[in-house]
């Protein structure tokens, strides 16, 4: 399993749903979670530097998701940053979007524990860590 | 299905508005102004008017009677005056426009369906923002008792996982007779306080989350009035656009990428229903 110190920053702009999302990273042992509520401030967070995974929501006011994974793709800082859509988004055309920018992972809302975990696995996976 | 009926009615609609603009522009004696008393009478007939849209209606009146004794005399002052006639005719033009379309929607009934839907909208809004309200609250309360409930668990895990290693040692033979009373207390007081006390704030807990799901019955008697409200409005203002909109036009649907939860996917090839179809198609592109 990755790092369990990893930084992971989670961005929905339902509190409910970062405080959700934000004890299922904790049970499975990530501890080290700062929150975002919207694509613009996890820019923000982002820039500044320090984080290692980026869970995000899709439909957020200022900037969504797949605007934030764009970002985040062109940036060469952040290019490699693994990103983890959660979202209710349920289109074909919605997860073809997703994958093209870029996304590591898709999960539709409502979601169960099991599927984070196993998700988060395949990414880390996928890293080599 | 009525495009015939739609067109139809469009045309007719459209030789009413030439017919308007034409008076306007072209003759100073309406034959709009003489109609327009009979739509009025029309309108008062069947859906009698309040104070107020009669009011109205006399404004219209006035106003529109102004235009056309002001047209008529500034026609000579054509030349003269530059842009300002045309500008003149577009404002007059635009003003017979809505009071046909005053005329109309209050010939055909429509006016109380807009006076409805705008009194029901803010209603509704109200009742959502009632639903939102009290299921954010319901979420944040199943949090909090979770967030209580699980250093509460987390301790009697710890605990216990102690004493086990300690009546292991015992078992294996690695313990003196004072480290055995010493234990034999430990677990006596873990029993007899340290379970019961955190069963029982555990279940406080549970009890609470049972509670925070009350709002169920309120947003579930809430959410069938709107949905009530909102079928209504829908057969209301399809019925509007069947009759307006062009036949070419209603294929027209949007696409966009924010649409949110899927609410009914039964019959949809373009939605996914399933975690596991979003496995399928990611696979299936190769990602």
């Amino acid at each position: 399993m990755a790092d369990p110190k990893m930084r992971i920053l989670v961005v929905d702009d339902f509190s409910t749903m970062r405080r959700i999302v934000r004890n299922l990273l904790k049970e499975l042992g990530f501890a080290n979670v700062d929150e975002a509520e919207d694509g613009a401030i996890a820019l923000q967070k982002l820039q500044a530097g320090g984080f290692e995974f980026v869970v995000t929501d899709w439909n957020m006011p200022n900037m969504d998701g797949l605007q934030l994974l764009q970002a985040i793709r062109s940036t060469p800082s952040l290019a490699q940053l693994p990103v983890l859509m959660i979202t209710a988004e349920a289109k074909k055309e919605n997860i073809i979007a997703a994958a093209q920018a870029g996304a590591s992972g898709y999960i539709v809302k409502p979601f169960t524990a099991a599927t984070l975990a196993e998700k988060l696995q395949k990414i880390f996976d996928k890293m080599g860590v | 299905m009525s495009d015939a009926n739609s067109s139809g009615d469009s045309s007719e609609l459209e030789a009413l508005f030439d017919s308007i603009a034409g008076g306007v522009v072209n003759s100073p004696a309406p034959p709009v102004v003489e109609k327009r008393p009979s739509l009025i009478r029309q309108a008062q007939e069947s859906d009698d008017l309040t104070e107020d849209s009669r009011d109205l209606q006399e404004l219209f009146d006035s106003i529109v009677a102004k235009n056309k004794v002001s047209a008529g005399t500034s026609g000579a002052g054509e030349e003269s005056e530059g842009e300002w006639p045309t500008q003149k005719k577009v404002f007059t033009q635009v003003g017979q426009m809505a009071r046909q379309l005053h005329d109309t929607l209050g010939a055909l009934g429509y006016d109380k369906l807009i006076e409805k839907t705008v009194s029901a909208l803010p209603d509704a809004k109200d009742r959502l923002a009632y639903i939102a309200n009290l299921t954010e609250q319901a979420a944040c309360k199943v949090l909090n008792a979770t967030d209580v409930a699980t250093p509460l668990q987390e301790e009697l895990e710890a605990g216990a996982a102690l004493l086990a290693t300690k009546w292991d040692a015992l078992y294996a033979n690695n313990m003196g007779i004072d480290d055995f009373k010493l234990l034999a207390g430990e677990t006596r007081a873990f029993l007899k306080n340290a379970v019961p006390q955190r069963t029982a704030a555990t279940k406080e807990q549970l009890l609470e989350i049972m509670m925070a799901q009350d709002f169920q019955d309120l947003t579930g008697q809430v959410i069938k009035k709107v949905v009530a409200l909102a079928q209504d409005l829908e057969t209301q203002l399809m019925s509007i656009l069947i009759d307006t909109i062009p036949g070419e036009k209603r294929t027209e649907s949007v696409t966009s990428l924010l649409n949110g939860p899927v609410i009914n996917a039964g019959g949809r090839s373009d939605v996914v229903v399933s975690q596991q179809q979003v496995d399928d198609l990611l696979d299936s592109l190769g990602f």
